[in-house]
Formats: structure tokens, sequence, C-alpha cells
């Protein structure tokens, strides 16, 4: 990398560490560019030359949470059963989330209303989430834990369904990360009940 | 009643019907309580006296709409045929049928409820428990007719339907999805959860 994108680069990471902090203690909407640009030290011209506008800039601190969950789960390591190992992967984004919880709001709203080229740089994310977990399953399939019908795409992206669904109780309902997590375990339970092997 | 009483009704009538109009037709950011006003007949003055504010006017927007469609499961289930699955399919695809056709607004809703304290007069997204009785029901019918294990975790198959049901609804706005895109995504989706708790044969 030449010093020029190295430089490029450093501003990007310190335009999304201060656009993260503001938008986690005053939400997206009191966050304004002027006050992102001044915590990062940074002019407002700065912020631009990066990213397009304020809800670009919330998409990559999203983006950029998700990046950090898909590497974390990465090394994961098998625990031996599927649903364990699921479980342990999935919870890591709720242990992440739990100090940030209204950013996570902001963002669950956001996912909803944003443009499609965002939605679609978003999913792409989303996709590669999935993947992990569609590995894990296809591995409980090989070792005979699962049963070979168990459709694993689909599977997969109930999983993360189910995941993603249980945030509402931590914003709504203050549940705490073992809730969520005792919840998410359940769901596995009942999303694997009919493909489990015979003993 | 009183006529005061009756002029009062209606104009809440007329603010609610012109809200969920133009939540639907422009989306939730852009609506405006003034337009809301204009287009309802009445004055700024009068929303307010009736609703706090867009927040809760979107939220009655919604409950009113569930209210209905939820009579109407209610009515229905009791007297659906054929396997167990298939009853709970059908209620599934009750419920996309009538939100696609206010698909605009019911993803605004989706989205804007985060953004909402419990309280002050609006009911976040998730709080459906007349549909989850109904299909608790047909699950209950199911037990007794033998198709579901009775040990089976009824409640959690439902927590984990409807997880499902409402991130179908990404599926609408960007893909332009419509009513039989996410009934066949959810018929899938409920066939493999049903799969868990499907009596299985001696």
């Amino acid at each position: 990398m030449t010093r020029r994108a190295l430089a490029k680069q450093r501003t990007r990471q310190r335009l999304l560490g201060a656009a993260r902090r503001l938008f986690t203690s005053r939400g997206y909407d009191a966050a304004t560019i002027r006050d992102i640009a001044s915590e990062a030290d940074l002019s407002t011209g700065a912020v631009f030359a990066s990213f397009s506008d304020k809800a670009e800039l919330f998409n990559e601190v999203i983006i950029a949470d998700c990046e950090t969950l898909l590497a974390a789960m990465a090394s994961v390591a098998d625990a031996g059963s599927t649903a364990e190992t699921l479980l342990r992967m999935l919870s890591l984004g709720y242990e992440q989330h739990y100090e940030q919880l209204p950013l996570t709001q902001a963002a669950m709203g956001f996912s909803w209303v944003r443009d499609s080229q965002h939605e679609e740089r978003y999913r792409q994310v989303l996709r590669r989430v999935v993947a992990q977990l569609a590995d894990v399953l296809r591995k409980g399939v090989e070792r005979g834990e699962l049963s070979a019908s168990l459709d694993v795409p689909l599977t997969s992206e109930m999983l993360l369904d189910a995941y993603l669904s249980n945030f509402r109780r931590a914003i709504f309902d203050g549940w705490t990360n073992d809730a969520l997590r005792e919840r998410l375990e359940s769901q596995i339970d009942v999303l694997l009940a009919g493909y489990r092997a015979a003993a | 009643m009183a006529s005061r009483q009756v002029r009062k009704a209606e104009t809440r009538e007329r603010v609610l019907a012109a809200a969920r109009d133009l939540f639907d037709e422009v989306g939730y950011e852009a609506t405006t309580i003034r337009a809301v006003a204009q287009r309802a007949g009445v004055a700024v003055g009068s929303v307010f006296t009736t609703f706090v504010g867009k927040a809760e006017l979107l939220s009655q927007v919604m409950q009113d709409r569930l209210e209905a469609l939820y009579a109407e499961l209610e009515q229905v289930a009791p007297h659906l045929r054929g396997p167990t699955v298939d009853r709970l399919r059908s209620i599934m695809a009750v419920h996309y049928g009538f939100e696609t056709r206010r698909l605009r607004l019911f993803v605004a809703y989706i989205g804007a409820s985060f953004h909402w304290e419990s309280g002050n007069g609006v009911i976040p997204i998730g709080r459906n428990d007349r549909l989850k009785a109904v299909l608790l029901d047909i699950l209950q019918r199911g037990i007794e007719r033998g198709e579901v294990r009775p040990d089976a975790d009824l409640t959690m198959f439902v927590d984990t339907i409807l997880a499902a049901y409402i991130w179908n609804y990404r599926l609408a706005p960007q893909d332009g999805a419509d009513a039989s895109t996410m009934i066949a995504a959810m018929d899938r989706q409920m066939g493999l959860l049903f799969d868990g708790v499907a009596a299985r044969p001696n």
C-alpha cells in the first residue's frame, strides 16, 4: 500500500471509531457529521472525502461490527456437538452488541429503511455469516450427527433469523446476554429437532 | 353518544385513515403531521389533541389493521382442514396476503418501531400474542389428533417461526418480492420446523 493509501485508511478508521462512539452515546439522528468530524479531530471535508453521507458512515460502522463478529466466529473451535458450536458462535454476537445496545437498536431500525446499495453491501456480509453457520451444519451431517436430509441453506438462514429476532428482547425487554443465549439454545434445538440422527 | 363524542370519533377515524394512506404512499419519514391533517381535512391542532405524535399514529394504524386481521384469523382457524402443518401454513399465508396489500406501511412500521420505547402509546414489533395464540391452538389440536408430539416445545416453535416470518419481509422492498414469494419461503420454513415437532410413526 502506498503512503497515501495508508493515510487514507487511517483517516477512515479514525472516522469510523468516532462515528461509533457518537452513534452509541447520542443515537443516529442526534450525531451530526460535524460532531463526528470534531470527535475524530478532522475537518468536515475529511468526512466527505471518505464517506458520501451519514447513512453510509453508519452502514460502514455496522459492517465493521459484522466483520469483527465473522472473525471471532471463525476462531470458535468445534465444540463437539453442532448445536453447541452454533450457540458459541452466535453468542459472540450477543456479547459484542450488549456493550453497545443503543447502537444496535439504531442499526436494527436502519436496516429496514436503508437504500438498496447499502442493503446489498450489508447482505454480502450477512451471507458470509450464514455460510459459516452452514459449514458447521454440514460438518454435523458429515459426522452423522445430523440427518443427510437436512436442508442446510434453509436451516442456516433460519438460524440467523432467530439470532437476529432475539435482539428485540434485549432492546425492549431488557434481557441479559444469558437470557438471549438460553433462548437461542432452545431455538437451535427446535430447528434441528427433526434432523437429529437416531442415536 | 353525544354529538361531540361522535365528532371526535369521526375525526380520529379520518386522521387514522389519512395517516395509513400517506405512510403507505410516501413512507413514514416523509409523512408530516401537517400532511396528515390536510388529507384528513382537519386542523393540525386536532391531530395533536388525539395523538401524541407520528409514532403513536403509526402504531395505532397498525394496531387497528392487525386487530381486524387477528379477529378474522381467530374465526377461521377452527374451521381449517387438512394436516396440521398445512393449517399453520394457511394462517401465515393469510397474514402475508394481508400485509403485502400495504407492504410499505408494514416495513415502515418494523423499522420505526425499533426507535420506540415501550409504553408512550406505541407498541413495538413482535407483540403479536393473538397470532401466537392462534398458532398454538392449531398445534394443540395437532397433538389431540396425534400429528404433533405431546412433549414438543410449542412455544419455542411459534417463537422461531415468527422470527423467520418477520425477516422474510426483508425480501420485500429490496427484491420486489410479492406475497406469493414470501408465502413460498414461509411454506419451506414451516416444513423444516414442523419436522421437529411432528409425531413419528412407531
